[in-house]
C-alpha cells in the first residue's frame, strides 16, 4: 500500500496525523489570513519541513507552513482516475514488422496533472494513441524488457538485450526499435555493436531530450524517425536523434562511433570522428556514407560474454599511483586510461602501469579530446608507455574503449587473441582515416551546400 | 453607447490584468529583459507541438484544436540575448530574485495573502508562442483586494508570478513566427474575482490596478500591460475577453458582449418557440461542386475551377436566425463565420439570410441551390467554399455552432477588436492543462523579507494624485498621466530642483515630450539626468523657458552632447535686465511709426519682434512686462 503521507516528516507529520489526513484528501483549511482548499499532495523527500503541500482548485500547487493553520478538515478524497486509451495498433499486412523494445526511457507518456509524474505510454494501443504516424510505417510489437534510468545500465542488461535482438531477428522481424534513455544510450550502441554478429537487420536506438509529456518534446518526432531506420536496409546499431535544434530531420549515427554530447540539447548526439551514416527526414532516408553492413539473411549471433572486472581512469595532473594499484588489488582485469592529447599520463603512474600489465591487466590507451587518434610513437613518453604494455587505442572513445575492452576479455583469455581483437575492426569502431569535416561539420551548412 | 439595466441582468465581471517586471534579466534564464525591436534575427529554428494525453487519457480540447489547424512553429532568435533556455534545449535556472521581490511588492499593496511555499507549475499552450510548449507560473499571493474611488472593495483571487510568451511577427503559409526577446520576461498576473457590476466600475478597477502596477519597478512602455476582461450575464455564460489594448475599450466591449449574450438568448427562445431542437439539426450536406455549373458568381466559379469545392448544408426552420443581428455589423452568421474563418483557414461562408445577389448569384442560381438543398422558405442554407479538406473541416464547426445555438451562449474565449466587438480565439481551456514543473524547486517567500519589503511600500497612486493635483493646483487627469507614461518619480526630481512653476514642469513632461515625438523625435534618449541639468540650468535662468523644446530636440539628435554643450551649441546666452531693456529701446526707436498709428495695440506686433531676439535667452514674462513698462512711456512722451 501507498506510503499515506509520502514525503512528510518530522512536525508536519504528526500534524497531519493528528488530524487524521492522508495524501489525496481535500481538505478545507484556515490560516491567520485566509481560508484555503485543495488536495493534499506527497512531498519531496527533501523538501522544506513544517510545510504541507497542496494543490488548489485552480490546479496550481503552493506550501503552507502548519504554524499557519488554525483550522483544518478532511472534507473529500480524490478518485484516482486513471484510464488508459484503448486504441487498437491497426495492422497492415503490406508494412514491415517491427519490434519496440524498451528499456524505461518513455518515448510515449502520459500526464498525472495532479503530481507532474510521467506515466509511460508502452504497449502498441497507448502508443498509437500518443503516435499514431507509427501505424503508416510498420506494424509494431511490444516488450518491456526492463524499467530502469538509463544511468543504473549495466553489462548484464546489454546481454538480455542482445539476445532478445537476436531472437526477433531470427524470427523474421524486420527491425528493432530500443527506448533507451539517452544518458548511456552511446554505450549500449556500442555493446550491441560488439555483441551482436552478422546482424541480418537494423537496430535503433531512440529517446528524447525533452521528455514526452510536454507538448515540445523530440520523443515522437525520433520515433517516427527510428521506425523509418527500422525499416530500412542498414543492418547495424545505430542511433537516430534530432540531428539539430529544429524538429526537423534526425540523423543516423553509427553505434560505436556515437557520443552524447551536450547535457540538454536535442542535437546532443554527434558522430565522432566521421560524419553520420545518414539522416532520416519525412520518412525519408539519405545516406551520407556508402560503407554501412547491409540486410541480409545470415542468422544473427549473440557473442554476449562480458568481463565486468574492468574500468575507465581519467588522467588529471597530480594523478597517483594507487588509483591504479586499487584496481589491481581488487582483482580487475584491465582498464581503459583516457588519457591527455595523444595519449598521455603522468610519469607518476608509470610503476602502477608496469605492475598492472606484469600482473596481467590490459591496459588500453583512449584520448580525453575524443576527437583524433591516440599517437603514442610521437613522443618518448608514448612509447614508453607502449613499453610498459599500454595498448594504443587508435580512434575509440573512452566508452567505447571500455565496452570493446569487456566484450574482448568475456571472449578469451589468451592475452595475443586479447590485443589482436582490441585492434581488430569489429563493429565499425576504428576509422582509417580522418575526414577533415569530421571534427566539426555541420550538417545544416552542408545540406545547404549539397555536400551531402 | 447602449446601456442596459446592469442590476436586473445580473452583470458579472472580472479582470485578468499582465504587468511586464522592470527586471535586468528574465525570469527562469540570466538572458536580458530588452525587446529587439525591428533588428533582424541571427537564426531561425522549426518545432512542432503536440497535444499531450492527460490523465484521463484524453486530450485538452483547446490543445487539440489548435493542434489540428496544423501550424507550423518557426523561432527567431539573437546569438548575443537569447539563450539555449529560451530554446526550450536548456532547464531553467534558478527564479529571478529581483522579479520575485517587485511581485511580491505588488502582492502587498493589494493586500494579498502571500504564499510562504511557491511550486513553480506548467500551463500548457500549442500556439507555439512559448518554446516547451508551457508557461512556468506559480501563485504568489490569494486573496487580496483593490478598493475603488466609490469604497467598494473588489476582491483579488490570485496574483502569479509567470514568464512572458515570444512576440508573434507574423503568419504565413500555415506557419506562425515568433521572435523569442519577449520570450521569458517577468510578468505579474492579477485576477479579480468577478465583483464588478458595472462596465465604468470595470473600467475603474483596471485604472487602479494599472495604476498601482505602474507606481512600481514594472515595464512602462506600450503592449507591456495587458487586460483580460471576463463578462457574464444571468442565464448567459462567463466569456473571456482577451487582448483589451486600452482601457477605454473597456466599457464599450462589456456591452457588446452583454448584447451578443442577450441577443444569442433570444435566438435559443425562438428556437423553442419553433419547436426546434438540436436533434433536428441534420448533419447532411450536400457537395454542390458538380451539380450547379456556369455560375454568375465570379469568385465561385473561380474557385470550382481552381478544383476548389461547393458545399451546401440546409438549416430547417433557421429562417432569419443566421441574419439576426448579436452587436453592431455583427450577426448570428458573422458568429459561423468567423468560427470558421479561425479553426480552417477559409474566408468565411454565405448563408440565405444575406442578400446573395451580394455574391453575384442571380435570383434564378438562389432558387436553384434551394431546390437541391431542399431549402423551404422557414430555412436557412449555408454554402462554403474550399478545398476538400477544408470544406469538411468548416461543415463540422457550423453544425456544432448551429447545435450550440440550442443552449445560448457556448464558452470561449474571444478576442477584443478595434472597434468594441469581439471574435471567436479558440476554445476554453479545460483545468487539465496545469501541472507541477518537474525541473524547478520550490521557492520560499520568508516572513522576515516580506516584512522588509511591508516598510518600503509606496503610497496608493490615487492618494499621491489627489495630493499632488491639490499641492501643484492641477488637474488629476495630468498627475495619471505622468504616471502611465512612467515620469512620476522624474516629476518630484524637477519639482525639487525647479518649485517655482510646477506649470513648467507637466508642460515639458507632456506636452513637449508629445510634440517633439510627434515630429519624429527620439526622445527616450533624453534621460532623468538631462531632465535635471535641463531645470537647473532654468532655475539659475541661465536659459528662459522658451528654450526648453528645442534643447530637447538637439539633444535627441545630438544624444551624444550634454545639456551645456547644447546650450552653447544653441547660443543660448542669459540676457540681463539691462541688456533687454536697451534691446527693447533699439525696437521701439525702430518702430516708433507703428506705436503712433496703433498706440498700445502696437503691444504684439513688437513683443514679436522682440521675442526673435531673445527667445530662450530671458523669460517672455519678464519680457512682456518690460516692454509694456517702455511703451507706455514712450506714449506718454509721444503725446
Amino acid at each position: 500500500m501507498e506510503d499515506q503521507l509520502k514525503g512528510y516528516r518530522g512536525k508536519a507529520k504528526e500534524f497531519l496525523k493528528k488530524h487524521k489526513i492522508n495524501i489525496w484528501d481535500i481538505i478545507a483549511l484556515k490560516t491567520k489570513k485566509t481560508k484555503l482548499e485543495g488536495i493534499l499532495l506527497p512531498r519531496y523527500e527533501h523538501s522544506a519541513p513544517n510545510l504541507i503541500e497542496i494543490k488548489l482548485e485552480n490546479n496550481y500547487n503552493i506550501g503552507i507552513n502548519i504554524n499557519e493553520i488554525t483550522e483544518i478538515a478532511k472534507i473529500g478524497k480524490r478518485e484516482a482516475k486513471y484510464k488508459i486509451p484503448e486504441k487498437t495498433f491497426p495492422k497492415n499486412d503490406l508494412l514491415p514488422r517491427v519490434k519496440l523494445l524498451g528499456t524505461g526511457g518513455t518515448v510515449a507518456s502520459r500526464l498525472d496533472y495532479t503530481t507532474g509524474a510521467v506515466i509511460p505510454s508502452f504497449t502498441p494501443g497507448e502508443l498509437f494513441s500518443s503516435v499514431p504516424e507509427l501505424a503508416e510505417i510498420c506494424n509494431l510489437e511490444c516488450e518491456l524488457v526492463f524499467e530502469i534510468l538509463s544511468e543504473n545500465m549495466k553489462p548484464e542488461y546489454w546481454q538480455k538485450l542482445a539476445d532478445k535482438v537476436k531472437q526477433a531477428a531470427n524470427s523474421g522481424i524486420e527491425g528493432v526499435i530500443i527506448g533507451h534513455g539517452t544518458d548511456t544510450m552511446s554505450i549500449t550502441s556500442a555493446a550491441l555493436s560488439f555483441m551482436l554478429k552478422d546482424l541480418s537487420i537494423p537496430v535503433v536506438l531512440v529517446g528524447s531530450q525533452r521528455s514526452s509529456d510536454r507538448p515540445s518534446s523530440d520523443a515522437a518526432l525520433n520515433l517516427i524517425n527510428a521506425a523509418t531506420v527500422a525499416t530500412s536496409d542498414i543492418a547495424e546499431v545505430v542511433v537516430t536523434m534530432l540531428g539539430s535544434p529544429s524538429h526537423d530531420y534526425g540523423l543516423i549515427h553509427r553505434g560505436t562511433l556515437v557520443r552524447k554530447m551536450h547535457s540538454s540539447v536535442r542535437d546532443t548526439f554527434r558522430t565522432i570522428n566521421d560524419i553520420p551514416l545518414g539522416m532520416v527526414r519525412n520518412r525519408q532516408i539519405k545516406m551520407f556514407k556508402k560503407d554501412y553492413r547491409k540486410k541480409d539473411k545470415l542468422e544473427t549471433i549473440a557473442l554476449t560474454k562480458f568481463e565486468k572486472k574492468i574500468a575507465i581512469i581519467y588522467s588529471y595532473p597530480g594523478v597517483e599511483d594507487e588509483l591504479i594499484d586499487f584496481y589491481i588489488d581488487n582483482g580487475y582485469k584491465g582498464i581503459v586510461l583516457a588519457g591527455t592529447g595523444l595519449g598521455h599520463v603522468s610519469t607518476n603512474i608509470y610503476k602502477s602501469i608496469e605492475r598492472a600489465t606484469q600482473e596481467g591487466l590490459t591496459i588500453l590507451m583512449t584520448t580525453q579530446t575524443l576527437h583524433g587518434f591516440v599517437g603514442m610513437d610521437v613522443y618518448s613518453t608514448g612509447r614508453e608507455l607502449q613499453n610498459l604494455g599500454v595498448i594504443p587505442g587508435k580512434n575509440l572513445l573512452p566508452e567505447v574503449a571500455y565496452v570493446k575492452l569487456g566484450w574482448v576479455l568475456g571472449q578469451t583469455n589468451d592475452k595475443k587473441q586479447i590485443k589482436e581483437l582490441l585492434l581488430l575492426n569489429i563493429a565499425g569502431e576504428f576509422i582509417e582515416r580522418e575526414i577533415p569535416i569530421a571534427f566539426n561539420y555541420n550538417i545544416d551548412e552542408l545540406l545547404e551546400k549539397g555536400k551531402l | 453607447m447602449e446601456h442596459f439595466d446592469y442590476e436586473s441582468l445580473g452583470l458579472k465581471c472580472g479582470l485578468e490584468i499582465h504587468q511586464q517586471l522592470d527586471t535586468e534579466k528574465k525570469l527562469f534564464c540570466r538572458c536580458p529583459t530588452v525587446l529587439q525591436g525591428t533588428r533582424e534575427p541571427d537564426f531561425t529554428i522549426k518545432r512542432y507541438m503536440r497535444p499531450v494525453l492527460g490523465e484521463m487519457g484524453t486530450f485538452d480540447k483547446a490543445m487539440l484544436t489548435e493542434y489540428e489547424k496544423g501550424m507550423n512553429i518557426v523561432y527567431e532568435g539573437y546569438n548575443d540575448v537569447i539563450c539555449t533556455y529560451e530554446l526550450d534545449d536548456t532547464p531553467p535556472f534558478s527564479c529571478n530574485e529581483e522579479a520575485r521581490k517587485i511581485a511580491l511588492q505588488i502582492a502587498l499593496l493589494v493586500n494579498a495573502n502571500i504564499i510562504e511555499e511557491m511550486h513553480v507549475c506548467r500551463k500548457n499552450y500549442l500556439d507555439g508562442s512559448v518554446p516547451s510548449g508551457f508557461q512556468r507560473t506559480m501563485i504568489l499571493g490569494t486573496d487580496g483586494y483593490i478598493t475603488l474611488e466609490s469604497g467598494k472593495k473588489i476582491r483579488i483571487d490570485i496574483l502569479s508570478l509567470e514568464e512572458e510568451a515570444a512576440r508573434r511577427i507574423k503568419t504565413e503559409n500555415k506557419t506562425n513566427y515568433f521572435r523569442l526577446d519577449r520570450l521569458g520576461i517577468p510578468l505579474i498576473e492579477v485576477t479579480t474575482k468577478p465583483d464588478i457590476s458595472h462596465p465604468d466600475e470595470c473600467k475603474e478597477c483596471a485604472e487602479r490596478i494599472g495604476l498601482l502596477f505602474w507606481s512600481t519597478k514594472v515595464k512602462k512602455v506600450l503592449g507591456s500591460i495587458r487586460q483580460d476582461v471576463n463578462v457574464s450575464i444571468k442565464s448567459g455564460t462567463r466569456i473571456e475577453i482577451k487582448g483589451v489594448q486600452k482601457l477605454s475599450w473597456i466599457p464599450l466591449l462589456i456591452n457588446n458582449e452583454i448584447s451578443r449574450q442577450i441577443k444569442l438568448i433570444e435566438i435559443k427562445n425562438e428556437l423553442a418557440k419553433r419547436k426546434i431542437s438540436s436533434d433536428n439539426i441534420t448533419e447532411d450536406f450536400t457537395d454542390l461542386s458538380e451539380t450547379i455549373k456556369n455560375l454568375k458568381s465570379n469568385f465561385i466559379s473561380q474557385g470550382l475551377k481552381s478544383g476548389k469545392k461547393l458545399y451546401g448544408i440546409n438549416f430547417k426552420g433557421f429562417k432569419g436566425v443566421f441574419g439576426k443581428e448579436l452587436m453592431k455589423n455583427y450577426r448570428f452568421g458573422t458568429e459561423v463565420s468567423s468560427k470558421v474563418k479561425i479553426l480552417t483557414g477559409l474566408k468565411g461562408i454565405i448563408h440565405s439570410d444575406e442578400d446573395l445577389e451580394n455574391y453575384g448569384f442571380s435570383k434564378e442560381e438562389t432558387e436553384k441551390f434551394s431546390k437541391f438543398l431542399k431549402s423551404n422558405p422557414n430555412d436557412c442554407f449555408v454554402l462554403v467554399l474550399g478545398i476538400e479538406k477544408n470544406v469538411n473541416k468548416a461543415i463540422k464547426v457550423i453544425i456544432k455552432r448551429v447545435k450550440n445555438a440550442f443552449e445560448g451562449v457556448p464558452p470561449e474565449t474571444r478576442k477584443a477588436l478595434e472597434d468594441g466587438t469581439t471574435e471567436f480565439l479558440r476554445e476554453l481551456h479545460g483545468g487539465a492543462r496545469l501541472y507541477p514543473d518537474t525541473d524547478s524547486k520550490a521557492i520560499i517567500n520568508k516572513s522576515s523579507e516580506i516584512e522588509e519589503i511591508k516598510n518600503i511600500l509606496p503610497r496608493y497612486p490615487w492618494e499621491v494624485i489627489k495630493e499632488y493635483s491639490k499641492k501643484y493646483n492641477t488637474e488629476e487627469r495630468m498627475i495619471k498621466e505622468l504616471i502611465f507614461d512612467g515620469n512620476l518619480a522624474l516629476f518630484e526630481k524637477l519639482i525639487k530642483i525647479y518649485p517655482e512653476n510646477p506649470t513648467i514642469i507637466f508642460t515639458t513632461l507632456l506636452e513637449t515630450t508629445t510634440a517633439l515625438r510627434r515630429d519624429g523625435k527620439d526622445i527616450a534618449i533624453i534621460s532623468d539626468q538631462d531632465y535635471m541639468e535641463l531645470f537647473q540650468e532654468l532655475k539659475y535662468k541661465n536659459i528662459g523657458k522658451e528654450a526648453i523644446e528645442e534643447i530637447m530636440a538637439t539633444k535627441a539628435d545630438f544624444p551624444d552632447l550634454s545639456i551645456k554643450q547644447i546650450k552653447e551649441k544653441l547660443d543660448i546666452e542669459s540676457i540681463s535686465t539691462e541688456e533687454l531693456e536697451k534691446i527693447i529701446r533699439k525696437i521701439l526707436e525702430k518702430n516708433i511709426h507703428i506705436i503712433k498709428e496703433r498706440e498700445i495695440r502696437a503691444l504684439g506686433p513688437l513683443m514679436g519682434e522682440i521675442m526673435k531676439e531673445v527667445r530662450g535667452k530671458i523669460d517672455g514674462a519678464i519680457v512682456s512686462k518690460e516692454l509694456k513698462n517702455q511703451l507706455e512711456k514712450k506714449l506718454k512722451e509721444l503725446k
